[in-house]
């Protein structure tokens, strides 16, 4: 009976390490991914790694339940997003453009820092509606069906967002371009 | 394909690989500089969108996890340790209360004694003295003083294996059978009986107890309070 009581006790430990060693492994991988994504959906550095940690600590809780591992991204972004909306009911922050926020990285070229920091006004200055479905088309590869079943929408709805969302950050690249020979010209 | 679906299908996803496009771009060089624009400017927002991420997000979000664990575990512990306490507790209650419900009822077995016994020791009606009675209970360490009423039988006798007294005497106009036993630890030293025709008290002396056996109707209180009053036992 007590020899049965310790193997038992050291399965439910080894399921505890094995379980610890999975989420060491799921926030090694993703979460620059997540961190990124979180990012760009509230365009705030502090309120970003705030619901990052709200996110991974959700996960741990529910790890069980994530039987498939190739789900793991989605997954933490469905978790992600939730916490994102429960973040709304709870309180309404004060946000800071991503423009205006160093977030530039030092070691690249000036000239490509300054076109980074424009495409990102345009991409931050775009309707979240518009930004969310981007950012999971460019930044993760995900198909039309992919986000469509991601964000809960149609996929049409989805290419429809996609298509506006390209044609205004075209738009407004082009609007910058003029006013950049407006003022060399 | 017109150009304005074509436009509007690699707006919405430039790596489209649908057959109608792929067709129209081999035909056209504008069309394929048009795909290879969209594809550049994905590529240039990419990179754009790669914010540098906190060195040590990792660290923090494991070690976040490792705090909650840790709570977690301890209140975990305080839990268990409160049921193993309760079950304890429990366990020591119950433990006491079915010792005392094991505990051997004097008066119920004194009344079987003088059932069993019949009429042989309270039939009998010698005059035994005070002296005789107090060579008797010297072995219990106890003594019988003063005048109580008259002594019909006193002799040793076996109450549940116990080496005792078995007295019948003459108290306040009654004729009660009283035992004096040795203290154990088994007796339930206050209980007290009845049946149809005998009652029983129980009166505990530290060393020994008195177990007075009347018939029913007769005053135990009475009877008791008296051979408090006489009967005296050292320590």
């Amino acid at each position: 009976m007590f020899s049965r009581k310790q193997n038992n006790k050291a399965s439910v430990s080894n399921d505890m390490a094995n379980k610890q060693q999975r989420y060491e492994a799921l926030v090694l991988a993703l979460h620059s991914d997540i961190y990124r994504y979180a990012i760009w959906l509230v365009k705030d550095k502090a309120v970003a790694e705030d619901i990052v940690q709200e996110t991974f600590l959700r996960a741990w809780k529910s790890l069980d339940s994530l039987k498939d591992e190739k789900a793991a991204k989605s997954w933490l972004i469905t978790i992600l997003r939730r916490e994102n909306a429960r973040r709304f009911e709870r309180k309404q922050f004060d946000l800071v453009d991503i423009d205006d926020v160093s977030v530039i990285d030092e070691s690249l070229s000036n000239e490509v820092q300054i076109e980074h920091r424009e495409l990102r006004a345009i991409m931050a200055s775009l309707s979240e509606e518009y930004r969310e479905p981007l950012m999971l088309q460019i930044v993760f590869g995900y198909s039309g069906d992919e986000i469509a079943k991601q964000l809960d929408l149609n996929k049409n709805t989805v290419m429809t967002r996609l298509f506006r969302a390209r044609n205004q950050v075209k738009d407004a690249l082009e609007k910058s371009d003029t006013q950049w020979e407006v003022q060399n010209g | 394909m017109d150009d304005l679906e074509f436009r509007r299908t690699l707006y919405a996803d430039p790596n489209c690989t649908d057959e109608n496009i792929i067709k129209a771009a081999a035909d056209d060089p504008k069309k394929r500089a048009f795909i290879k624009e969209l594809k550049e400017l994905d590529a240039k927002m990419c990179d754009a969108s790669q914010v540098n991420v906190p060195k040590d997000l990792a660290s923090k979000l494991i070690l976040r996890q490792t705090m909650h664990c840790h709570e977690l575990s301890k209140k975990r512990n305080r839990i268990n340790l409160a049921l193993a306490a309760s079950v304890a507790f429990v366990m020591g209650i119950s433990f006491t209360l079915w010792q005392q419900s094991n505990l051997i009822n004097m008066a119920e077995h004194a009344i079987a004694h003088v059932r069993a016994e019949g009429s042989y020791a309270l039939d009998a009606n010698e005059n035994i003295s005070i002296e005789q009675v107090n060579a008797k209970l010297a072995s219990f360490g106890g003594e019988l003083s003063g005048e109580i009423g008259q002594i019909y039988y006193a002799n040793f006798c076996d109450f549940d294996n116990v080496r005792s007294l078995h007295m019948v005497m003459q108290l306040n106009g009654q004729k009660v059978t009283v035992f004096v036993v040795p203290n154990k630890a088994e007796y339930d030293n206050s209980s007290r009986s009845k049946d149809k025709t005998y009652q029983s008290q129980a009166v505990d002396f530290n060393r020994a107890s008195l177990v007075v056996v009347g018939e029913d109707g007769a005053d135990m209180t009475q009877a008791k309070q008296t051979l408090s009053q006489n009967f005296k036992f050292s320590a």
